[in-house]
């Protein structure tokens, strides 16, 4: 019971984690960002730069936020702003950029498995039962992001500025808001955002070209189910995460596999908006 | 201007060479050519350079000593792009517009199912020199890796040695996977042991959450995987560390390569194959050598996947002097009675297209090494083609 329990939390913290990014993205621009995958891989690959150049393996965080932000700029200037008015276009773009992040890194790295150093190992005591230490940060990192974001949003000028282009684009451009670099700035933390998930899961998974790619569809269903909240991705993370342990621990893995999606489309069937309160 | 001063003779001799090569195809029966159809590119890819690299060593010393029946031997390699579709162009191209002598390669099972009709067509003799899930059968084909029969129960023996009763099994739910699980569930419960659990992940899986804590539930004394090669191995033996689960852990989805770079997480694990690096014959010690010289820093370690090959190109020599001749309805029956000695010992695909082979069982040390724990000589194949001879 205090296992499953476990699972589900540390899921949701790292489902949470990986999805923020491109919920940021998707609250501001309405559009989906298809390079998330990829961005992730990418901060897969400065996690691995890091530890290959003997740094502390928590140095990786804030070299793959680097890595993702650069790359996030870059896009946002020449591929997605030139989109603005045409989101499935900046879809589809998007999704070719990921395909051409993951050739990129397969001439720079190889097409093989890589490994990084883990910055914790081993295995904690926490109620009479012994857990992974990795996955028990990853619920204090996941939860340090969102306190971050919702300070950054909550707290500051442009935390402001964001929600009000969220809520209406048109109207916050009329009372002299700069939205063009409203999301240029949001754009780029949300690719850093993704750069820091694709670092922070490579302890529990392998580092290749194609590693960003099964987050990616999770990840879409997760946003899509949450509007443009942090707290209501935080609802769905909790409760589709806790349905896929749930269903791969009783059922099968095969089907936990498939759970997110399938109760996400059921969740948008039955309620549109999903745990959007809005 | 220089031309002008080389004598005549070495001019016609020049020209004759040249004359040669561009009658190349014409002469094609002074040349023994072997095709090798491989992953050069998809999943295949990065075992792939080791095979090609294996059979170009076994050509070059088989030229440097007169090539075979005093021809000339040439190899012709085509991507199979690691799949069905490559494979058929890959075969069909090899075999009517190379045409080729012989096929020797390592390929995935899906590439090797969509290839042998090509080749019961042209009526080529095909060896097969990747281990895989067993019983695939075709009059032109022969084996000289190895199956499950003869991978599993050196892992299971091992494990029952060392007190071993309880057993959980995890795989990767695609052929290979599910095909080996149910051969080593089969084994163990045949010899005694108990399975307390059977879980199978989607072949693209990267969470493993819910089957490690199942597993640390039924607190089993083993736990064996069979999982796809690359991603799903790596995460699920990191996650499996990380949860600390200290049970026996033998892996069979594992190579030597793969153990080495996963550094800390691999140590400990169980692998079992016909070739490790660290066999301790002078066979093997040779071999390795001269693929250093050859390839030096370009070299990729040789590994269960590339040192096939390499006999296989012998195993076809042998053959062919045996019969006195190239053509497939006498090479294909002396491929079973030819004894080739090699890094992985002496080895005669003689039962039912396949061969028994000396297997080993290897644990990997800290220093990311494979120490070998114990061999297990001359494991049989069992009945793979029973209507083949």
């Amino acid at each position: 019971m205090i296992a499953q329990t476990l699972d589900i939390v540390t899921t949701a913290a790292i489902l949470y984690a990986v999805a923020t990014g491109l919920l940021l993205v998707f609250g501001v621009m309405k559009i989906i960002n298809f390079a998330h995958g990829g961005l992730m891989t990418l901060g897969g690959y400065a996690a691995l730069v890091t530890t290959q150049a003997g740094w502390n393996p928590w140095l990786a965080i804030p070299v793959a936020a680097l890595f993702g932000g650069v790359a996030g700029m870059a896009i946002e200037r020449f591929v997605v702003r030139p989109l603005y008015a045409r989101p499935l276009d900046a879809i589809l773009a998007t999704w070719g950029l990921s395909i051409i992040i993951g050739q990129v890194i397969t001439i720079a790295f190889g097409r093989g498995v890589q490994f990084t150093q883990a910055p914790l190992s081993g295995t904690l005591d926490l109620f009479g039962e012994s857990y992974s230490a990795y996955r028990l940060a990853l619920v204090g990192i996941a939860a340090a992001l969102g306190l971050a974001l919702t300070a950054l949003l909550q707290g500051t000028r442009l935390g402001l500025e964001t929600r009000a282009v969220i809520m209406n684009e048109d109207l916050a451009r009329g009372l002299g808001i700069n939205s063009a670099l409203v999301r240029f700035l949001t754009f780029t933390l949300g690719a850093a955002l993704a750069g820091v998930a694709g670092a922070l899961i490579t302890p529990l998974s392998s580092v290749d070209p194609n590693m960003g790619v099964p987050w990616l569809v999770n990840a879409f269903m997760l946003v899509l189910v949450s509007g443009a909240s942090l707290l209501s991705l935080l609802a769905a993370c909790l409760v589709l995460g806790g349905a896929q342990v749930l269903v791969a621990t009783h059922f099968s893995p095969v089907l936990g596999g498939l759970t997110i999606a399938v109760l996400a489309a059921v969740i948008l069937r039955i309620r549109p908006k999903g745990f959007a309160r809005d | 201007m220089s031309t002008l001063r080389i004598p005549h003779r070495r001019l016609l001799m020049a020209g004759a060479l040249a004359a040669g090569l561009l009658a190349g195809p014409a002469l094609a029966a002074d040349t023994v050519t072997i095709g090798i159809p491989v992953g050069l590119s998809g999943a295949n890819s990065v075992v792939a350079p080791s095979v090609v690299q294996s059979a170009e060593l076994a050509v070059e010393e088989i030229n440097a000593k007169g090539g075979i029946l005093g021809k000339k031997v040439v190899l012709e390699v085509a991507d199979d792009a690691s799949g069905a579709a490559g494979a058929q162009k890959a075969f069909d191209s090899l075999i009517f517009q190379k045409k080729v002598d012989v096929l020797i390669s390592m390929e995935t099972s899906a590439a090797r199912n969509a290839g042998l009709p090509i080749v019961n067509r042209g009526k080529v003799p095909y060896i097969y020199t990747s281990f895989y899930e067993g019983r695939s059968c075709s009059p032109f084909m022969y084996v000289n890796a190895w199956v499950p029969d003869q991978q599993v129960a050196p892992i299971v023996d091992f494990f029952k040695k060392e007190g071993a009763k309880t057993y959980f099994l995890i795989g990767s739910d695609y052929a290979f996977g599910r095909g080996m699980l149910a051969f080593t569930k089969d084994y163990i419960e045949k010899t005694g042991g108990k399975i307390v659990g059977d879980e199978y992940a989607p072949m693209d899986a990267t969470d493993w959450t819910a089957i490690l804590s199942k597993v640390k539930a039924a607190n089993p004394d083993a736990i064996i995987t069979s999982t796809a090669g690359g991603a799903p191995n790596v995460t699920l033996t990191k996650q499996l560390r990380a949860a600390g689960i200290k049970a026996l852990y033998g892996n069979l989805a594992v190579d030597e390569g793969t153990a080495k770079s996963m550094g800390a997480d691999a140590e400990g694990i169980y692998i079992s194959g016909s070739y490790f690096t660290n066999i301790d014959t002078p066979a093997n010690k040779a071999f390795l050598a001269a693929m250093e010289t050859k390839f030096g820093k370009d070299l990729k370690t040789p590994n269960d996947l590339s040192v096939p090959e390499y006999e296989a190109v012998y195993a076809y020599k042998a053959a062919v002097e045996k019969a006195g001749t190239t053509a497939a309805d006498k090479v294909i029956p002396a491929l079973a009675e030819v004894a080739v000695e090699g890094p992985r010992g002496t080895i005669v695909m003689n039962k039912q297209r396949h061969a028994p082979l000396t297997m080993y069982l290897g644990q990997v040390k800290a220093d990311g090494s494979v120490a070998i724990m114990s061999s297990f000589k001359d494991v049989d194949p069992g009945d793979q083609c029973p209507k083949l001879k």
